[in-house]
């Protein structure tokens, strides 16, 4: 296909909240251009094949939070997405128990009553107060945040969505709200549930991600970051896509073409090229050059303005915030093909809860302990994992009777401490194997037999995901999910409406709000928001409008 | 016997409460349990510092509404210098706002520290409006009294707000719901001051300072000008000069009395019964002592079952330890020519020290290596608090676990005070379940309930009991555990008391 010099805008990063804001951009009828330093798009909702025959969700690996607003605009299943709820999960135990999450509330509460009969009774309390957090904040992950400092019609007018919404709460409700947005998923959970490995089982996705413990205020919100999805309508229920996580990528991006957008592959940028305060272009690695009065970035904050753009085009101020933004890399990631179903010695015969995500930490404190050792530089002694046989669902991820592992790994420091120093380079082959091995040995908690299983392992440590994937430290969210860092304080107190200090240039990416997870909510609000300011000849078309 | 109202406990709040109570025309009535006022404030037998043991968060507004001076406090309070000790290398020493280096060379970070330092002094002078009046928040309808006072204060809060910058207006609406570490680790290079800052941003908490929040913690007790003094005549000084205010008010005053009940009719107040028997009537209580124990005195059916479930689930884990050292011969720091007293040692070398301090703390341990703030009040007299220190300790803290926590303490100091350990004729532990056991403060927590994001304003000490008020008409809380919290202000007594005349009206 020969390529333009020149587009309406374009868009530096094909991950997945790029694709979307440039398929924004497509169907509103502008001329867009994706640039993609690798040769494959996703970012990182990617499938790829490094074994033969198997298909990895290298990077993300579940599907929840894409917003069904985008789908829709988007048409997604027209253009092969299929995403195929699981049920269940379960945390195995040291001593060869377990506990089974199931979907059924009957079976669930059965389940919970076997090892706490007054957790059983709690979990519908503690359940309702989640959903009406869900509830609340839903609605705000496809508007923009308000600038609470402005007084511009738009952010007032936000601000008094925002005020009415609270207002609509009533007063003990909205005291509720704020209280578990500020506080623990440690001590939220403590206030309802006794039985230890309970609560370490629904406290996992308070701190996937982050570079926080479960005792750390906030991480109750980051639950709610990953329980706000739902698939079909079912709020809180995960699912994999079908053919991994990069068909997500694949539909947008076809969705996109389809429009009449352009992907250019396998050349970074080098520079965003930028006159008098005015974005006009972007250089790339291979020396070509594409011309656009408008660009939107999908890498996160930091690396597109400490690399990317020219310092002395910047304010010092705005810099300096940049290099205050946190983005710690805190997971790993293990991806194995396996040559047939592991055994689950634990689990009964024909167990659903083996299809869905499984567990070994078996207390907050063991959780917390995890976090401690993050601190301190090295990977978790007894790491939190999230492990899912996405093949026993979608049979298109490996070979038939053969089996696809992906296992989330927590904690990860993406600045490995050996011998005194702390750095990313410390992550070699060596340190990626013995981490591998610790991780193996939490799964051997559930399935003995693994280490015999598996016939190809990959192992992907923070640097990988920085390299491959271009998150800075390997931080999956772009960012950290703390409230100095959300809303109208994500990624920058006075940016947090997508745009930045130089006229054109743009952020898409998951650094923006409403955040990370395989959402497409920042891309969609982006291209709102530029086609706002910029495209004032058309409009956004769709329910993200 | 019969009051208008009746204060439990004689602390700072609850002398602070009484004697507004009383100026406001009631008649008033105080029990204290112990033989002696001041709760953590009392001094110990020396008049100088049992508990605590330094003055940074006075209110003035409380000294003026109590008939105390209106220019100056009745005691005479003495700048205390900092000295944040340093392992290896000179220590750093911050008088006001300027640090320098105990060899009296420049601090390289010095102007840093200023402009960090003042920033925070800034922000904290905002939230001090906040702090000055019940939580915000409009009850009732916008166009009632209540909602035009709550609209007023809001405004003057406003105004603060629009003298400072849009773009410092964004960062402090940022940095305020950040960690004590990442902002502190943003501007200076971790070491002494980094850590000294870290050390002040959680005392008294049960976090370390890469917990968010800590950031208020440590803004919370900037509040008034952030300046740490250490009054003449020591904390006795103080207290008499609060409970003589009580007494002029005309505040009944009485201790060894300690409350046993309070007594409803129906859903109010109808009396309050002493451990002793007696029976004072009153309609309104006003407690100074733990949320949860208000309400046990009450009566846990006066509250409705979210009510009781809120107040249980109130964090209250004290760690901070006390440990009042008398030495039989004066020991001077090391590295420091001159020989400063009273002066504030702070032993925490890094902002990473401080919270690997705490990690322990997490899992009912105390800390191998604690954080410790060393009141050096003569040469022969300091006093310690170490942190971390937990209230739940894991088995307990016997007479075993205080030698070992005395050991761990003055094994951390001695490379700062040479001969120490030699010196010490007496080395009275304090730990955080006997804080509790005398002065009521649950858990042994200075702040009656840990300062944290999702227990402030509104939420202080819980949701739907954020106004004072709580549980059957006539009963409210006025200790630390109330809106803003604690620190020897007296706001939260004086702000109970009020929101009670209010209603008496």
């Amino acid at each position: 296909m020969s390529l333009k010099s020149s587009y309406d805008a374009i868009v530096v990063g094909a991950g997945h909240n790029g694709l979307t804001a440039a398929a924004y951009l497509a169907r509103a009828g502008l001329q867009v251009l994706v640039v993609e330093k690798n040769d494959w798009i996703g970012g990182a909702a990617v499938s790829r094949s490094l074994h033969e025959g198997w298909t990895y969700s290298n990077c993300s690996y579940v599907c929840s939070l894409l917003r069904r607003e985008i789908a829709r605009d988007l048409d997604l299943p027209k253009y092969g997405l299929q995403v195929i709820p699981y049920e269940g999960g379960a945390t195995f135990t040291q001593d060869g128990d377990y506990f089974a999450y199931y979907s059924e509330k009957n079976a669930l509460k059965r389940e919970m009553a076997r090892h706490c009969p007054r957790d059983a009774d709690a979990y519908q309390a503690y359940n309702q107060a989640i959903m009406r957090q869900c509830r609340f904040i839903r609605p705000f992950l496809l508007r923009d945040a308000p600038d609470p400092t402005s007084m511009r019609p738009r952010d007032l007018g936000e601000m008094a969505y925002l005020v009415k919404k609270a207002h609509g709460l009533g007063k003990k409700e909205l005291g509720e709200t704020l209280r578990f947005w500020t506080m623990s998923i440690g001590d939220f959970l403590d206030e309802y549930f006794e039985n230890d490995l309970i609560k370490a089982h629904l406290a996992g996705p308070g701190i996937i991600g982050t570079g926080l413990g479960v005792y750390s205020p906030g991480t109750a919100y980051v639950l709610l970051h990953h329980y706000m999805g739902d698939i079909d309508g079912g709020i809180g229920a995960w699912g994999f896509a079908r053919g991994g996580m990069g068909a997500i990528s694949n539909a947008i991006g076809a969705c996109f073409e389809d429009h009449g957008g352009t992907i250019h592959k396998g050349a970074g940028v080098e520079e965003i090229l930028t006159k008098n305060g005015q974005v006009v272009g972007v250089a790339l690695e291979d020396g070509k050059e594409f011309y656009a009065p408008i660009v939107a970035s999908n890498m996160d904050v930091k690396r597109t303005f400490l690399e990317h753009v020219d310092r002395y085009a910047l304010p010092l101020d705005f810099t300096k915030a940049v290099e205050r933004f946190k983005i710690r890399g805190s997971s790993a990631k293990l991806n194995l093909s396996l040559d047939r179903l592991p055994e689950f010695p634990a689990a009964p015969e024909h167990a659903s809860f083996i299809r869905g995500d499984m567990h070994t930490s078996e207390s907050l404190w063991e959780l917390e302990r995890a976090y401690d050792d993050w601190k301190n530089g090295t990977w978790s002694e007894k790491p939190y994992i999230d492990m899912l046989i996405p093949s026993q669902i979608d049979p298109t991820m490996a070979p038939p009777g053969s089996h696809m592992m992906t296992v989330f790994v927590q904690y990860a420091p993406y600045d490995l401490a050996v011998d005194g120093t702390r750095a990313g380079r410390n992550w070699d082959d060596a340190h990626r194997k013995a981490m591998a091995d610790t991780v193996l040995d939490q799964i051997a908690i559930a399935c003995p037999d693994i280490r015999d299983r598996v016939l190809h392992m990959e192992v992907r440590s923070p640097l990988e995901l920085e390299n491959e994937v271009g998150l800075t430290e390997g931080n999956i969210f772009q960012g950290e999910l703390t409230f100095d860092q959300l809303f109208f304080n994500r990624p920058l107190p006075g940016y947090s409406q997508y745009d930045t200090p130089i006229k054109g240039l743009y952020m898409c990416g998951s650094s923006a709000h409403p955040g990370g997870g395989v959402m497409g909510a920042p891309g969609a609000n982006a291209a709102r928001a530029i086609i706002r300011r910029e495209a004032k000849h058309t409009r956004m078309k769709g329910y993200a409008a | 016997m019969s009051f208008d109202a009746v204060i439990i406990g004689g602390g700072i709040n609850g002398l602070v409460a009484a004697s507004v109570l009383a100026r406001g025309g009631k008649k008033v009535c105080l029990l204290e349990q112990s033989g002696h006022l001041g709760g953590l404030a009392a001094p110990g037998p020396d008049g100088g510092a049992r508990m605590a043991h330094l003055l940074y968060n006075l209110s003035p507004l409380v000294r003026r509404e109590i008939g105390m001076d209106a220019h100056k406090w009745p005691f005479k309070l003495t700048p205390v210098s900092t000295v944040a000790l340093n392992p290896d290398g000179p220590h750093v020493v911050i008088r006001g706002q300027k640090a320098q280096l105990a060899d009296g060379s420049a601090h390289p970070e010095a102007e840093a520290y200023r402009q960090l330092n003042g920033q925070l002094i800034r922000y904290a002078d905002i939230l001090r409006g906040l702090a000055e009046g019940g939580p915000l928040g409009i009850e009732g309808r916008l166009s009632s009294i209540s909602g035009l006072k709550e609209l007023w204060r809001l405004g003057r809060i406003g105004r603060k707000l629009k003298r400072i910058d849009k773009s410092e207006m964004r960062r402090f609406l940022q940095m305020l719901l950040s960690n004590a570490y990442d902002l502190i680790l943003d501007d200076l290079k971790d070491g002494p001051l980094a850590g000294m800052m870290a050390a002040d941003a959680v005392r008294g908490g049960f976090a370390g300072p890469r917990s968010p929040g800590t950031v208020f913690s440590l803004i919370y007790r900037m509040g008034h000008g952030g300046e740490v003094t250490w009054p003449e005549g020591g904390m006795g000084a103080v207290v008499t000069a609060f409970e003589g205010a009580a007494q002029k008010a005309g505040v009944d005053i009485r201790l060894n009395a300690g409350v046993a009940r309070i007594l409803l009719a129906g859903d109010r107040v109808r009396a309050v019964e002493t451990t002793g028997g007696d029976v004072i009537e009153t309609k309104t209580v006003l407690s100074s002592t733990g949320a949860l124990r208000t309400a046990h005195m009450a009566g846990v059916d006066a509250f409705d079952i979210e009510a009781a479930r809120r107040l249980r689930n109130i964090r209250v884990k004290g760690t901070v330890a006390k440990i009042n050292l008398t030495l039989t011969k004066p020991v001077s720091v090391a590295g420091l020519t001159d020989d400063m007293c009273p002066a504030r040692l702070v032993l925490a070398p890094t902002a990473e020290y401080v919270e690997r301090a705490f990690n322990p703390a997490k899992y009912r341990q105390m800390s191998e290596a604690p954080v410790i703030e060393a009141l050096r009040i003569d040469a022969q007299t300091f006093s310690l608090m170490v942190q971390y220190a937990p209230v739940d300790l894991d088995g307990g803290w016997t007479d075993a676990a205080k030698d070992k926590l005395r050991a761990v303490t003055l094994s951390a100091l001695a490379p700062y005070l040479p001969g120490l350990e030699d010196a010490v004729a007496q080395a009275e532990v304090i730990t955080p379940d006997q804080i509790e056991a005398e002065t009521g403060a649950p858990g042994g927590h200075w702040h009656h309930a840990e300062m944290a994001l999702d227990q402030l304003l509104t939420l202080r000490p819980a949701n739907g009991m954020g106004r004072y008020a709580m549980g059957p008409e006539g009963l409210y809380l006025c200790g630390a555990g109330a809106h803003p919290g604690g620190d020897l202000m007296g706001l939260a007594g004086r702000n109970a008391a009020r929101a009670a005349l209010e209603v008496g009206k």
